[in-house]
């Protein structure tokens, strides 16, 4: 019996960026994925070779793993590549005519028709010629950043800039929606303004965390964090493995969130429920014990800390006649008095490390540097660097040069022949949480380039948007996926909508999310039906290069993204002048076989020890463990040891619980002000309980990174869309994205297990079903972020059935500086809902094909074609 | 005769269902005849993971249970099967997907309900075991490959020594010889607070005692946090007393025949 012709290795992380992760074997039979399963690297490699890491600690071992950490989104990955959809072919909107009516009102409401490669790229190279000449390219919006498959050669996000960056006059002449941090804003906008860390602002340097908490920590706190999910995408289970050996070990795992979130479900020693983004309180209490109690480490604040005295003022009630007390938190964050002191003892009197992913919920709400700079102020009190005390990041490990568990010798970097934009700070540009409002309603003005990878100082300068240059009237996206993933999608279809907008043009794979509002959509290929490299290191156990051969034929018309491009390029040659000989240019005369041996040869990987010939044989190579990686120091370690040999990246070299950049630059800066307060409401945000809206929208969202997607990927897959943490089948058959209610709230509004609900506030409404359960906390809910939308009513005060909230969520950001996303712990309302009088009520959204099993198809919205 | 087994320990799963999901990518739309016919594409658990969640707020524990055909040594399938069912040399037992076809008494036969019909083919299905793997090359079942854990593993009953002795079997089948042995079923919890309330602070260092009817089970000594938690007891009532020196004890009633419980925060009144 032949179980299949042929193994290709593929990563099949969904990071994007160049950011390989989950290597698999792919399976190919009779030319279709047969299966996925995980590549057995022990096979090839002996531990010797492998200089195998390990930890022996308290009579325990801990050892990385021969396998790859395959999670279940990768195993099922190859439903993706077969959806129903995948969009088939060129498609362009039927009421859209570039020669005459647009209909701009109309995007996400008509549907769409075939048309050819040929056809859609004369299109596309009319409107880039007729917008350059009329505007400018300044007048192009790129979304070209945003996660999604890992691909290099074949074609990553972004692909556009490449092709953009020859018509010139110069490069980065078109403005770029700028990557922001999606799931680490507090870090980013507060965390580093006290302990410098660059560039993602959680600690940094992490190396040999892990170990050190092994050896020495009593307890781990995880404030929010998941890694029984929020790695998946890139990284896989190695993360869920270190939660087992902590446990192993008694290293207590302590939950602090207002729900059980996956790594709670299975690992947890202690959960301490409080309401959402209200963490804040909670510390200023937790920090108010230790210094009535004297239960921190004062020789070291006194010659580690500057600004002690400002924050001490604070929180004993000196500033504002408010003494930060255990009693006057209980009210704000639900956790009783007697609790916070006895978790502040017991924190004062052991060995605790934090664990991160990247966010947990009170990183991505509201005044999330408040939080974060709170969090760097208690392990700082504690002495961070100390052992024992230092903060985990349990993702993109290796990304900056974080190695919580030991390092490689090779970090092999592809963007010799990265064929994506490189995320550098751009000429044009305005933040990605600002997009709606650019569009509608310039000018808008903002502080940093935002970009994830931007140092501190960066967040100083001032911008504007457009200046002297046009606004934008064409959106060019290979990340057609804002309105599920960022600050109040409602908001943007009003943008995208707005006659401004003369042309938007997507490339994606999947008929989904914003593709359903463009003008113009090329079928991308799936990194199954393309050819590529990866460098795979965020697992945990060794880095990685692989070869990444074809596994099948592509699905459809679908192309690379780097080759549908390409194909844009050849149609630009017919105008002459600027566009001729631009495809050469665009791919610099390089085949796929030079750019992978550029690829290779330019990664750092040394040549002779590896020859080129090697890789392209064997496929995959893996890299040693660093000789001698015990003796890195740990994380803080050399900052602990001695201060002023080894300061901190910030102004004073110090932990600045007085933050002295922003003292300088934000002098009238209440919000994110020198030192962190407990901010109740400001700049646009009325998110508490106790706000006026909360009379209408009584219960706080919790909306983490979901647990069955990454942001807004893999939302298709019919293996775990029946499971049911992932949907909840409606009583109509359609599979609703889970709204977690306690039984005492469910009580309250007659909710039962399976009923549909609806969550809501002034900015719309999205459905979801409900699920009672004791995984939440009384009073407040729960519902994923990502879900694919579904949308019944376009824009403001719209309704979406696919549940997805982040449509309804905050439109200002995080502080009026500070222009992180606000997607996580927001009021809003709940009620029972009627879907029959629903479906009455928007007759064509209920009409459209629906795949039971799979959801939204591509077929819904094609309305002529084969 | 070879006899391999299933271990699964349930302290080493983290409920990411890789198995429930790569039994699918195996079997969904492919058939492996004559092992088996390819399952559909959504409804059908040749193994699936159960999922409980346990206990109340702030005590709650997710427990996952990755449950699939025993291939018991008295598989009662093999007498509903009338010759279409049989056992492999090496234990596995297999639905012959010709032979079987437009049975549907097998579906009941089953006391796990690890059988599932095909409507569409007119068969009934189950775990192969993936036979077809082991047969060409493969140690293992891709449920087993693909566990980052070893939460499941697949080994001949004698390699696994001593751990077999403490294995469990799943209620249903436990007197059937199953070939699928459990380590840590989950049994009870209850757990709780001493607080005094009066004074504002929890109670570290009070004794709890556990009392069922014949006496006490078992005691502990509240934590740092004031806390308790007695963990994997058998199903009953009891009667859990809380007693710090100083305090009056308190008593509360502990009723887990049917559920684990969160006692909350208890409160002791000073004597």
């Amino acid at each position: 019996m032949r179980i299949k012709d042929k193994t290709v290795y593929q990563n099949l992380g969904s990071c994007g960026f160049g950011g390989a992760s989950n290597v698999g074997c792919v399976d190919v039979l009779d030319g279709k994925v047969a299966r996925i399963r995980p590549l057995h690297f022990g096979d090839t490699y002996t531990p010797d070779e492998l200089n195998a890491w390990s930890y022996e600690v308290r009579g325990k071992t801990f050892t990385p793993g021969s396998k790859t950490l395959l999670p279940p989104i990768a195993l099922a990955y190859k439903k993706r590549a077969y959806s129903p959809n995948r969009v088939p072919y060129p498609l362009k909107r039927v009421d859209w005519n570039p020669k005459g009516d647009r209909n701009p009102q109309n995007r996400g409401i008509s549907g769409y028709e075939r048309i050819s490669w040929d056809e859609a790229t004369q299109i596309i190279a009319e409107e880039l010629v007729r917008i350059h000449d009329t505007y400018g390219n300044r007048a192009i919006l790129v979304q070209g950043e945003g996660h999604g498959e890992t691909k290099v050669i074949s074609g990553a996000h972004g692909c556009s800039t490449l092709l953009l960056d020859q018509i010139g006059p110069e490069t980065d002449e078109y403005t770029v929606q700028a990557r922001q941090p999606d799931s680490w804003e507090g870090w980013y906008w507060g965390a580093k303004h006290v302990w410098g860390c660059e560039s993602h602002g959680q600690q940094n340097p992490q190396d040999n965390v892990v170990w050190d908490i092994s050896k020495n920590c009593d307890a781990l706190l995880f404030w929010g964090a998941d890694p029984e999910t929020t790695p998946w995408g890139w990284g896989g289970l190695q993360p869920s493995r270190l939660c087992f050996w902590f446990t192993e070990i008694g290293v207590k795992q302590i939950h602090v969130a207002p729900d059980v979130n996956y790594t709670n479900a299975c690992h947890a020693d202690r959960w301490i429920p409080v309401l959402p983004n209200t963490d804040a309180a909670l510390q200023l209490a937790i920090a108010y014990v230790w210094i009535t109690e004297g239960l921190y480490q004062k020789d070291y604040v006194a010659t580690h800390v500057e600004g002690f005295d400002w924050f001490e003022y604070y929180v004993l009630g000196n500033e504002d006649g408010i003494p930060k007390t255990p009693a006057w938190a209980a009210e704000k964050c639900g956790v009783p008095s007697y609790r916070i002191k006895a978790f502040a003892r017991y924190w004062g009197t052991h060995l605790v490390s934090i664990a991160h992913c990247n966010g947990g919920g009170y990183i991505r709400s509201c005044f999330a540097h408040e939080p974060a700079r709170l969090e760097a102020y208690l392990l700082g009190m504690q002495g961070l660097g100390r052992p024992g005390v230092n903060q985990l990041k349990f993702i993109e490990w290796d990304l900056q040069d974080l190695y919580p568990v030991p390092p490689s010798t090779v970090s092999p970097s592809l963007y010799a022949s990265y064929h994506g934009w490189k995320m550098h700070a751009p000429k044009y540009f305005f933040p990605k949480t600002m997009t709606p409002k650019a569009i509608t309603n310039p000018p808008v003005s903002w502080y940093g380039h935002v970009l994830c990878s931007m140092n501190r100082t960066d967040q100083f300068l001032g911008f504007e948007y457009p200046g002297d240059g046009p606004r934008i009237h064409m959106i060019w996206s290979d990340t057609p996926c804002w309105e599920t993933c960022w600050n109040g999608g409602n908001d943007y279809q009003e943008a995208v909508r707005d006659e401004s907008i003369e042309f938007y043009l997507v490339q994606h794979p999947w008929m989904e999310n914003d593709t359903l509002m463009s003008d113009i959509i090329l079928p991308i290929s799936t990194i199954f039906e393309l050819k590529d490299i990866a460098s795979d290191i965020y697992s945990g156990q060794w880095n990685m290069i692989v070869y990444e051969e074809q596994a099948i034929e592509p699905i459809g018309e679908s192309k690379g993204d780097y080759a549908a491009v390409g194909e844009v390029a050849k149609k630009l040659e017919q105008f002459g002048g600027i566009y001729e000989g631009i495809y050469e240019k665009y791919t610099k005369g390089r085949s796929f076989e030079d750019d992978l041996r550029i690829a290779y040869e330019n990664s750092s990987i040394p040549l002779d020890e590896y020859p080129y010939q090697k890789f392209l044989d064997q496929k995959f190579l893996l890299f040693p463990t660093e000789e001698n990686w015990k003796d890195r120091k740990v994380g803080f370690q050399p900052f602990f040891e001695d201060p002023i040999a080894n300061p901190l990246k910030t102004p004073s070299g110090k932990l600045e619980f007085y933050s002295l950049g922003l003292a300088e630059n934000f002098p009238d800066d209440k919000v994110r002000g020198p030192v962190a307060h407990w901010i109740e409401e400001a700049d646009g945000h009325e998110e508490r309980i106790s706000s006026k809206r909360a009379e209408k929208y009584p219960h706080l969202l919790v909306s983490n990174h979901p647990r069955w997607r990454v942001h807004a990927q893999h939302d298709d897959i019919p293996w775990t869309r029946e499971i049911a943490t992932c949907k909840v089948k409606g009583p109509d058959g359609y599979l609703y994205e889970p709204i977690w209610v306690h039984p005492t709230d469910a009580e309250k509004y007659g909710l039962k297990d399976g009923d549909i609900a609806e969550l809501f506030n002034e900015r719309g409404g999205v459905l979801g079903g409900v699920r009672v359960t004791e995984r939440i906390m009384p009073t407040v809910l729960y519902q994923d972020h990502g879900a694919r939308t579904d949308i019944l009513k376009y824009g403001r005060q719209g309704l979406d059935r696919g549940g997805a909230n982040n449509l309804i969520c905050p439109t200002a950001t995080s502080s009026k500086n500070a222009a992180g996303e606000v997607t996580n712990g927001f009021l809003v309302g709940i009620r029972k809902i009627d879907i029959d009088q629903i479906a009455r009520q928007y007759p064509e959204a209920f009409a459209r094909d629906y795949h039971p099993q799979i959801g939204l198809v591509a077929s819904a919205r094609i309305i002529e074609g084969e | 005769m070879m006899s391999k087994v299933f271990l699964i320990d349930l302290n080493k799963c983290n409920g990411c269902y890789n198995c429930q999901i790569v039994c699918k990518d195996e079997h969904c739309g492919t058939s492996w005849l004559p092992y088996t016919a390819e399952q559909p594409e959504t409804g059908q658990f040749w193994m699936r993971l159960v999922e409980k969640t346990r206990g109340q707020v702030p005590w709650v524990r997710v427990s996952y249970t990755p449950t699939l055909c025993a291939h018991c040594a008295e598989a009662a399938c093999i007498a509903a099967g009338r010759g279409a069912v049989y056992r492999r040399d090496d234990g596995l037992i297999i639905i012959d997907p010709e032979t079987a076809k437009g049975n549907k008494a097998l579906v009941d036969s089953c006391p796990l309900g690890a059988i599932f019909y095909n409507d569409e083919l007119d068969v009934a299905q189950k775990c192969t075991g993936c036979a077809h793997l082991l047969d060409n090359g493969w140690d293992v079942p891709r449920c087993v490959d693909a566990c980052a854990h070893d939460a499941i593993l697949y080994k001949e009953e004698a390699e696994f020594g001593e751990l077999l002795s403490k294995a469990e079997f799943l209620k249903p089948v436990a007197d059937l010889g199953p070939k699928t042995y459990y380590l840590n079923l989950p049994k009870r919890f209850a757990a709780g607070t001493a607080v005094d309330f009066a004074a504002d602070e929890v109670l570290i260092g009070a004794t709890v005692a556990l009392k069922n009817a014949d006496g006490v089970v078992a005691t502990q000594i509240t934590d740092d946090l004031g806390d308790f938690k007695f963990d994997q007891v058998a199903s009953d009532t009891y009667t859990v007393v809380i007693s710090a020196e100083g305090y009056i004890p308190t008593k509360a009633v502990a009723d887990l025949t049917e559920r684990d419980l969160s006692l909350g925060d208890l409160g002791l009144i000073r004597a």
